[in-house]
């Protein structure tokens, strides 16, 4: 609002130029000498024109930069209450444009639009009242123009919406093009695909362009067609004007006058001519950042805030993507304490499993337990204090290593202590030069695998957890540190409730319970011993890795 | 930072926040901008002819104005004042045209020049190693290849225009204004210069802001793409607040440098209305004095305060353009800064070559630190004989990757050479390195598309196929019955971020497309680790029928999988030690200092 009254305030002085300039000649012809005091006052005037727009300009970088920081954190928010099935639809590529060149658009319309529109809707009706005052015959034909503009206007602007919104996807598409080739830069380098990627660039860019082609061409002719209508403005002052000074009815300062006017109102026609561009960008990416505001957030989060035993069960639970069942019907129950293996063959939908137990993923029908209470009514932040999951593939954050491990500030130095401990990494971590304080790498890069696969397990027990979770944990670790990292885990940590998803048979044959997963059935569950009896696909994956055994005892040395 | 720092020798990928041109000269940027317009002269030509008649038309018209005023209205002939509005109108006329036509254009050129640094700037990453990526947020990144490169576009399309048409309009009414009258001319002219040598005087601090501006920006985008593409650790450790804050605090220094650029920009566009004022104010009394004088009347008068109008309203929209330009000449410093980087792995010329007829590979005296890192093998020499099993095996962190990455050149040596075939692998053409050296990367990697577009892809032969024709060399090597796990086999949709795809299904993915292309070596970095063991039995049996002649270097932690293996090394502490045979393989593994 103070932009509006700074930018009136500016523009009713600039209106007032003209009639001291009208005023000044006039006297000057009709032989009254040029006081002192209109020198003052134009003075004056230049001043307050000069201090308001400057003021004005402030104003709105505040209001912009805050339109923007305020749409961010509004996003951002909103984001973080969505589940993770959102964000993975709406794609990180999408996301990110909304969060930049979206919100840019908006900033740019605040900034330089919101002020000049409202500057210039003032100048047109300050001037127009200033000409209808002049000589309201004369006025009336000028202001004839207004509603020819207005409807060029409303016509192109409609045009131009919707190629916004076009091109705003095509940026979508280049960020996950140039995503991609990022991510999967060592992939496409021992493949030497670098021109296949190039291929899709381009595609991606030569769309962008030429939808902005269509863009321009229509504000190409938009802006001649504006300027060329306030110019008949000016060639009709010129004859009627003309035709009223000789027949009389018109000074030569007040067609002066008359001819100033004209030159102020031309120019916010022109301005709003190129701000219309800005609207109509600003106002198809406000389109897109209210359907990310506007999207349904998951249903109630619970309100459960409880100490977990660590009891798990899922109750007939199924879980389908469309059409594609990936749970069917599985029924688990762990006890608290006890350890649990999840082992089947590949895309069997033990990650799945995993996710439906962090409530990553909400199951299709069925439910999901933790104490014999619905994981729905818990509250989500207790329960995720003491559910940890180590995730399959790593995930690193560009922070630094005790920043990825307590992930976050109110995990106590023992805890961090005990799970660098227990994870193995101690050794690691004292000889990096900074110790927990190195920077990981966004990707992680520096790390080997098996190290970013112990900073997940440490991340994930410095919640000092009641159940861990753990997705093929031991894929990139070697046996021996395997082996000491679950002694560790028992040790450390005891009473956990511990799911394991696994590919190996050996280091979990103790365990209470091993579940077969296949093709997202439960196929049988139960002891080693009583599987091996059993389970005719157990003892095939048994007899699968039956030539390692031997070396067993080696290992267990 | 200082420009100078130190880091650019241990990190020649590092994009610095600093560097960067401080000069803001006009003349300084015409010469950065020129050859990005260079593809577009024609058009520029089109578009500098149409400016100057449309500033002609604009001219005239107060020209025209000013005569009917001064000769057929005062001397109340209405046929001349008819006559005026004539010419008036032709000169509207071609004003219209050719304002059409130099819009038009001129957006063209932006909208070319946009288009052409994106893909300079996606080339220039395609050619750098992987160690660039290593260094770079890919937010940063992908801000610098499309908000940047906007900024330009938007300086091209829209300022550019305007600058063109500003300055032809005020040099074109400042000669007016002198020519009509010396005295009067160089006073109404004196404002501008003013305020002229005050803007260039303030440029270079202006563009620095928007540069720090950009960066924060820059930043913001990588804390995005990192926070969202990461989302599930996010929510399974209900850190939503941590990414919050995080967020928040690049929120809040975007903020802060973006409202410091924004004052930046800003506080110098009321001073040009003022020099506005003043001018007018100049004329007005000084015109007073003249033509009390008797030097002047008042009808040049009047018609020298439309010139005045006709001067600094272009000079008021220089002020927009000015900061404009600083913001676009930010950009291109962010830009120029990723397009001057020198992929630092050249090829080589052949050197005289020795071909051996067993060794395939070779590591000689080999040397490797990351940057700003510990050494992660030193002196490292061995032979890798053709058609045989290699497995290398160590703790985890012990160099086993490193080791395998530089077989397939991912990086070279910081000392010493690797052999392929006898020659130096930095004399092969990367399309010959791609076509005999077969990797299969630990952590698989699918670009979104069918899963067929990702088994052949970036391989012409393959890419030529049809759809069938691919099955029946799937078929033809046994792959096929490995993709049945795929709802809908070859035509099964995935994605980069791999929804729906679990990791094992990933790595299936990745081994076919690898064995697919009939590689001379083939390296398995981990490549099975999270598939079941029943199917892993299957990728050994592949493996084992692939030709004889094919070398392969597997890196797992199953036992089975280095049992196999004709040869065992061990990578640890930066030494390579061939060890012989199983037993003491695992002794190593069990009983040498563990070292990561």
């Amino acid at each position: 609002m103070a932009i509006v009254g700074l930018t009136i305030a500016a523009n009713a002085l600039n209106l007032a130029v003209p009639r001291i300039m009208a005023r000044a000649i006039d006297g000057f012809a009709s032989d009254r000498l040029v006081s002192g005091t209109l020198v003052a006052e134009f003075l004056a005037v230049a001043i307050g024109i000069f201090a308001f727009t400057w003021l004005q300009n402030i104003a709105q970088v505040f209001a912009s930069e805050r339109v923007a920081r305020d749409l961010r954190t509004k996003l951002v928010a909103k984001l973080a209450t969505q589940n993770l099935a959102y964000i993975q639809r709406v794609s990180t590529a999408t996301l990110l444009t909304n969060l930049t060149s979206d919100v840019d658009a908006v900033k740019l319309f605040v900034s330089q639009a919101v002020g000049s529109m409202v500057s210039s809707i003032f100048l047109i009706i300050g001037a127009s009242i200033l000409l209808l005052s002049i000589n309201w015959k004369l006025g009336l034909g000028v202001i004839a123009v207004l509603p020819i503009i207005g409807v060029t206007f409303a016509v192109v602007l409609g045009r131009v919406r919707k190629l916004f919104t076009q091109v705003q996807q095509a940026v979508d598409r280049l960020n996950k093009v140039i995503n991609e080739s990022i991510l999967g830069a060592a992939l496409i380098r021992l493949l030497n695909s670098q021109h296949h990627e190039y291929d899709k660039f381009i595609a991606a860019n030569t769309d962008a362009r030429n939808i902005s082609l269509g863009i321009l061409r229509l504000f190409a002719s938009l802006i001649p067609i504006i300027m060329f209508c306030t110019n008949l403005a000016t060639l009709m002052i010129l004859t009627l004007g003309g035709r009223f000074v000789i027949g009389g009815s018109m000074s030569i300062g007040e067609f002066t006058a008359f001819n100033s006017y004209l030159a102020i109102l031309i120019f916010p026609v022109i301005v709003i001519g190129f701000m219309s561009n800005i609207m109509a960008q600003a106002s198809a990416s406000y389109l897109r950042i209210g359907a990310v505001l506007g999207a349904t957030t998951p249903k109630d989060p619970g309100t459960t805030i409880a100490n977990l035993r660590g009891d798990v069960a899922l109750d007939h639970v199924t879980v389908a993507f469309g059409d594609k069942i990936a749970l069917k019907d599985v029924s688990i129950a762990v006890k608290a304490g006890s350890n649990t293996a999840i082992i089947g063959p590949t895309a069997a939908g033990k990650t799945q499993l995993l996710y439906l137990l962090t409530g990553l993923l909400a199951p299709t029908s069925g439910r999901v337990e933790y104490d014999g209470r619905n994981l729905d009514d818990y509250d989500k932040t207790t329960l995720h204090q003491q559910v940890g999951f180590v995730f399959q593939d790593a995930t690193m954050f560009n922070l630094t290593l005790r920043e990825n491990i307590a992930f976050s500030k109110t995990v106590k130095d023992e805890d961090l202590e005990k799970a660098i401990v227990t994870a193995e990494l101690k050794e690691f971590v004292d000889r990096l030069p900074e110790k927990l304080d190195t920077m990981v790498s966004e990707r992680g890069t520096s790390l080997s695998g098996g190290q970013k696969q112990r900073i997940m397990l440490a991340r994930a027990l410095a919640l000092n957890p009641r159940v861990l979770l753990l997705d093929d944990f031991t894929a990139r670790v070697d046996a021996t540190t395997e082996r000491k990292i679950l002694d560790n885990v028992h040790r450390n940590y005891p009473g956990l409730t511990l799911i394991s998803v696994t590919q190996k048979i050996a280091p979990v044959e103790d365990y209470d319970q091993i579940v077969v997963l296949m093709e997202g059935e439960v196929l049988a569950a139960g002891t080693h011993h009583h599987l091996l009896e059993t389970c005719p696909e157990y003892v095939q994956i048994y007899d699968s890795q039956r030539s390692t055994q031997h070396y067993e005892p080696v290992h267990a040395e | 930072m200082t420009p100078s720092a130190a880091p650019s020798i241990t990190n020649p990928y590092t994009l610095s926040s600093a560097r960067g041109q401080d000069d803001t000269g006009i003349v300084t940027a015409v010469r950065r901008l020129a050859p990005l317009m260079a593809s577009g002269r024609t058009r520029l030509v089109v578009a500098f002819i149409a400016t100057i008649v449309s500033s002609i038309a604009g001219l005239l018209a107060p020209v025209i104005i000013g005569r009917a005023v001064d000769i057929s209205i005062r001397n109340r002939d209405l046929s001349g004042v008819l006559r005026s509005a004539g010419l008036l109108l032709l000169a509207y006329l071609a004003g219209l045209v050719a304002t059409y036509v130099q819009t038009l254009q001129m957006g063209k050129v932006g909208r070319y020049v946009l288009f052409n640094l994106r893909n300079a700037l996606f080339t220039k990453l395609q050619q750098l190693p992987v160690a660039f990526f290593n260094q770079n947020k890919a937010g940063d990144l992908i801000s610098r290849i499309n908000n940047d490169t906007d900024k330009l576009n938007q300086f091209f399309s829209q300022a550019l225009v305007q600058l063109a048409g500003n300055v032809f309009l005020m040099i074109g009414a400042a000669i007016f204004l002198v020519s009509l009258h010396v005295r009067l001319g160089v006073a109404a002219l004196l404002p501008a210069l003013v305020v002229l040598l005050l803007t260039r005087a303030t440029g270079g601090w202006v563009k620095r802001r928007n540069r720090a501006s950009l960066q924060a920006l820059g930043a913001l985008s990588g804390e995005i793409q990192e926070s969202t593409s990461n989302f599930r650790v996010i929510l399974a450790f209900n850190r939503v607040d941590y990414f919050k804050q995080q967020f928040d605090a690049a929120n809040t220094q975007n903020y802060q440098a973006a409202i410091r650029a924004g004052l930046a920009s800003n506080s110098f566009i009321p001073v040009y209305g003022l020099a506005f004022n003043l001018a007018q104010l100049v004329v007005l009394a000084y015109g007073f004095v003249l033509i009390g004088g008797g030097q002047a009347t008042v009808g040049l008068l009047i018609g020298f305060l439309l010139y005045v109008n006709s001067f600094y309203f272009p000079l008021r929209q220089m002020a927009v353009i000015w900061s404009s330009l600083q913001l676009a000449m930010a950009s291109l410093d962010r830009i120029s800064e990723v397009l001057a980087l020198e992929p630092n792995m050249p090829q080589l010329p052949p050197d005289a070559s020795t071909p051996s007829s067993d060794a395939v590979l070779a590591f000689e005296r080999v040397q490797f630190h990351y940057p700003g890192g510990t050494d992660v093998l030193r002196e490292a020499t061995f032979t890798l004989e053709r058609g045989k099993t290699y497995a290398l095996v160590g703790p985890t962190g012990g160099g086993k990757t490193t080791t395998a990455s530089l077989m397939a050149r991912l990086y070279d040596p910081t000392g010493g050479r690797v052999l392929l075939d006898g020659r130096d692998i930095r004399t092969y053409t990367p399309a010959d390195r791609a076509r005999r050296i077969g990797f299969i990367l630990q952590e698989p990697f699918l670009f979104t598309g069918t899963l067929l577009d990702n088994l052949v892809y970036g391989h012409e032969e393959l890419l030529a196929m049809s759809r069938d024709e691919v099955a029946a060399r799937l078929t033809e090597r046994n792959l096929l019955s490995l993709l049945s796990r795929f709802e809908q086999g070859l035509d099964t949709k995935v994605t980069a971020t791999g929804e729906g795809v679990s990791l094992g299904q990933k790595q299936i993915v990745a081994f076919v497309r690898a064995v697919l292309r009939d590689p001379e070596i083939l390296v398995l970095d981990e490549a099975t680790a999270n598939i079941d063991t029943v199917t892993e039995q299957l990728l050994e049996q592949i493996l084992r029928e692939l030709p004889a002649s094919t070398t392969k270097v597997v890196i797992a932690h199953r036992l089975n999988t280095i049992e196999n293996a004709d040869e065992i090394f061990f990578i640890n502490g930066g030494e390579i030690t061939r060890a012989g045979s199983m037993a003491n393989a695992l002794d190593l593994l069990l009983h040498g200092k563990r070292d990561s």
